[in-house]
């Protein structure tokens, strides 16, 4: 029933965007401009069709539904109401169903936003552009990724395994794929209208003001997307970190850099009209690299902890995304004389000059990231032999380039457009770079050593101070609504963005950690800190038995990290248990692999002291909402002022 | 003198000079008294941190609790309890036993050096071509290039018509 259901939604999702995208493009070439003021409505029946399966794979989901292939493999009587709720995204093709849905919003959404416009070609053929990336995934959807597939007849009284342990265990796994998949997929629409410019030849800069939200907007959720997973390893992974460099961080990492570089080299082309190339590259970019990232984590190409389920889609990811690459390009080379702008830049100085710069250095950072996910693949086929790349690489070489980017993060906002003196930027700089001198002497004072976070921690706080320096600016000669528009929202964001690089450069190089081992009743002291063992506690359910060992921390309140056994799976999976502090977090996890038992005299604890976690969190909380100001319109900019490259009306050549 | 002018000749050369000699004192004695792991067990993260779980998917020896992890760091533990060898030697002595594939730093010797030419090459190309570009910009700028009457043409037809329009 819910397999019928499903499979005639995805079916209705499938043939809305197909015929969909060849009737807009028909309607726009013969210019039929009746058929065209319809072309919306397919976004509605997608939706629908969409809406239908999500509705049918939940329902079969809580039904238990074995009747259903996926419902065998990740559904349980067992699990609780939320976790199942989840299910769906884990695995292949519940993920690929969860990207329809959030694909089928954003065009309902396009459709809405654009429906007195949609005879206008640009809107048209940016239609057709997300009914196209529309009818790829409902294809692998309803085709070779089906999560409706029939599964072989089970028994009566059969009772699946559930959703993998590590994604029954915190609840944050309600919230991190979805927000992630809708940064992942609001890149989609920017996309879009990037290439019905190039389609229509209406490159100038309108198509950048029609989509500038929407970037922002997919921006932001794939910041937030990226700081949930790492703050669901922190709390899920035991290990203590919040970024590992697996290839499916790298994945969502490398869209995040290339669209970091976009939104602020957009700027640019929005003033002066220029890096039109380069912009649509970029954009062009992003979305490819969405699409190859689910290619490298979902085929198994690259060995990932991510790698919840490995499919038979990869044929159809690759060559979805060559055809993105190579249509792209076909298109930038077929307008490259249009895209070809007018104008210079006077002064490497300057704020222009400063964006250019961001730019290269993202791209760079992007590259390396790119080369270290996908070299051991090189390495295979060239060598045939075995190779894994892991964090200290990334490490290394992301350091210098953190710090670059805080020293241009603090020189860039006072830089004028055009050029500059030596003058201005000796007396915009001053109190900024006094509140670096500042951040370094805090640091040394508190004891923080070695040469490469000293730098970072100065670099940070003069980046901080340029940020403050505007805001204050702003707030002065307009009071709160200062805080609003592209720029000073902006600064909100870079403040966000130098409290989370001052919290990883301190919680990558003095972190400290002990293995403690305890009879129970017995206090160790270490590092400052009093542990009393309690004792341990253990319950056992038809899902799981969690074993937990009780600690007394500083003889105040007691914390309870535990191991739990997913009795289904016969996996165990380690549960910390954080105090949250201030200065540093005290992380505690049970140490080893078994469990002690629950009548044990001795408790063997692994012990980690983590400085300014909290302040990820914090300043991730404060680039979500330096995103969300940026959108609102600044007085400044409120009124539209025609972009520099407007068409005057004067015939080309 | 007002509070302007202070202000002012606070931000001149002599204020940056000090802000400068505070800069480099502190991060002289801050970076100078790099104390490396606080105890034995850091120095058994760190190393860990750059050794692959010979048999799980991505993860490193530090974040694994594969048993075959625990036997490794079990190895490294007791390396850093002798005392006598470097980092660099207790890794290869890991790497003799479980190969070369274990080491999650690639070498930079033979094709795995590419790891670490390509992100140099890179950002030296990188920056050429800024600077290429901006000497472009500078020359173009200096010869003075000029719009030609074909140019002011344009923009008075332009200029023209939009009058013509407003008026019609």
């Amino acid at each position: 029933m819910s397999a019928a259901l499903g499979n005639a939604g995805l079916l209705v999702a499938l043939i809305g965007a197909s015929v969909g995208a060849l009737s807009t493009a028909m309607s726009i070439i013969g210019d039929n401009r009746r058929a065209l003021r319809q072309a919306p409505m397919y976004a509605a029946v997608i939706l629908f069709g969409a809406l239908l399966a999500v509705v049918a794979m939940e329902w079969a989901l809580f039904a238990r539904d074995y009747s259903i292939d996926f419902v065998q493999r990740v559904g349980s009587s067992s699990t609780p109401g939320l976790y199942n709720l989840a299910a769906m995204w884990s695995a292949l093709e519940g993920s690929i169903l969860l990207w329809v849905m959030v694909l089928a919003l954003f065009t309902a959404a396009v459709a809405l936003r654009f429906r007195r416009r949609s005879d206008d070609a640009l809107v048209g053929w940016a239609l057709v552009v997300m009914y196209g990336v529309m009818t790829f995934f409902a294809l692998v959807s309803f085709g070779p990724a089906s999560p409706f597939a029939p599964g072989p007849t089970v028994p009566v009284g059969f009772d699946g395994p559930g959703p993998n342990p590590l994604l029954q265990n915190h609840v944050l796994v309600l919230f991190h794929p979805p927000i992630l998949y809708l940064g992942y997929v609001g890149f989609t629409v920017p996309f879009a209208f990037a290439i019905a410019a190039l389609i229509t030849g209406r490159v100038g800069e309108g198509w950048l003001l029609e989509t500038r939200r929407w970037a922002l907007f997919a921006w932001g959720f794939l910041t937030v997307g990226i700081l949930l997973g790492g703050w669901w390893s922190y709390e899920v992974l035991g290990w203590s970190g919040v970024w590992a460099w697996d290839p499916v961080e790298n994945a969502s990492l490398l869209p995040w850099l290339t669209s970091t570089a976009y939104i602020h080299s957009v700027l640019v082309q929005q003033r002066r009209g220029m890096l039109r190339v380069w912009n649509l590259s970029l954009l062009v970019a992003t979305f490819a690299l969405t699409i190859l990232g689910t290619f490298l984590t979902r085929s198994g190409v690259v060995n990932s902890v991510h790698a919840f389920a490995a499919g038979e889609v990869d044929g159809y990811l690759l060559g979805f995304f060559a055809i993105v690459v190579l249509v792209s390009l076909g298109l930038i080379g077929w307008r490259g004389d249009m895209l070809r702008a007018p104008g210079r830049i006077d002064s490497p100085v300057s704020r222009e000059g400063a964006f250019l710069a961001n730019n290269v250095i993202f791209t760079l950072f992007a590259f390396i990231v790119l080369l270290g996910t996908v070299f051991p693949l090189l390495v295979e086929v060239f060598q045939d032999r075995q190779t894994v790349v892991g964090a200290p690489y990334f490490d290394r070489l992301s350091m210098p380039i953190g710090i670059v980017l805080l020293f241009l993060m603090a020189v860039a906002p006072v830089l004028p457009w055009r050029t500059t003196s030596t003058e201005t930027l000796r007396v915009r700089l001053f109190w900024p770079a006094w509140l670096g001198a500042a951040a370094l002497g805090i640091a040394v004072v508190a004891g923080a050593d070695g040469f490469a976070p000293l730098v970072a921690f100065t670099c940070g706080g003069f980046a901080a101070g340029s940020a403050l320096r505007q805001l204050a600016l702003a707030t002065r000669r307009q009071g709160v609504a200062g805080l609003v528009g592209r720029a000073n929202g902006g600064m909100l964001v870079h403040l966000g963005v130098i409290i989370i690089a001052v919290a990883l450069a301190s919680s990558n190089s003095y972190t400290h950690s002990a293995t403690l081992t305890a009879r129970i009743g017995e206090t160790v002291s270490w590092s400052g800190h009093t542990f009393e063992f309690v004792g341990v506690t253990s319950t056992i359910d038809a899902r799981a038995e969690v074993v937990s060992a009780e600690v007394v921390l500083d003889g105040g309140k007691s914390y309870a990290p535990a191991v739990t056994t997913y009795l289904r799976q016969g996996m165990t999976v380690p549960t910390p248990s954080v105090r949250t502090g201030v200065t540093h977090d005290v992380y505690l996890t049970i140490d080893g692999n078994d469990p002690p038992t629950k009548d044990a005299s001795e408790v063997v604890l692994r012990v980690f002291l983590k400085p300014l976690i909290l302040w990820l969190w914090i300043g991730g909380a404060v680039m979500a909402i330096g995103t969300v100001l940026s959108a609102v319109p600044s007085r400044r900019h409120r009124r539209a002022t025609a972009p520099t490259s407007e068409d005057l009306g004067v015939e080309r050549g | 003198m007002t509070r302007a002018s202070i202000n002012t000749s606070l931000k001149g050369w002599a204020g940056w000079a000090a802000l400068l000699f505070v800069i480099v004192g502190l991060l002289a004695v801050g970076g100078t008294r790099d104390r490396g792991p606080l105890d034995p067990s850091d120095r058994v993260d760190e190393i860990s941190r750059h050794v692959a779980c010979p048999v799980c998917d991505g993860e490193s020896v530090f974040e694994s609790r594969n048993p075959a992890s625990e036997a490794i760091r079990a190895q490294i533990r007791s390396a850093v309890a002798e005392g006598a060898a470097t980092d660099d030697e207790i890794l290869a002595a890991v790497a003799d036993a479980y190969g070369a594939r274990v080491l999650l730093v690639p070498r930079s010797s033979g094709f795995d050096s590419l790891i670490w030419v390509l992100p140099a090459t890179a950002a030296v190309m990188g920056i050429a071509a800024l600077s290429v570009t901006f000497r472009r910009w500078r020359r173009e700028a200096a010869s003075g290039l000029r719009a030609t009457p074909d140019d002011y043409a344009a923009v008075d037809r332009a200029r023209r018509e939009r009058e013509a329009n407003s008026d019609g």
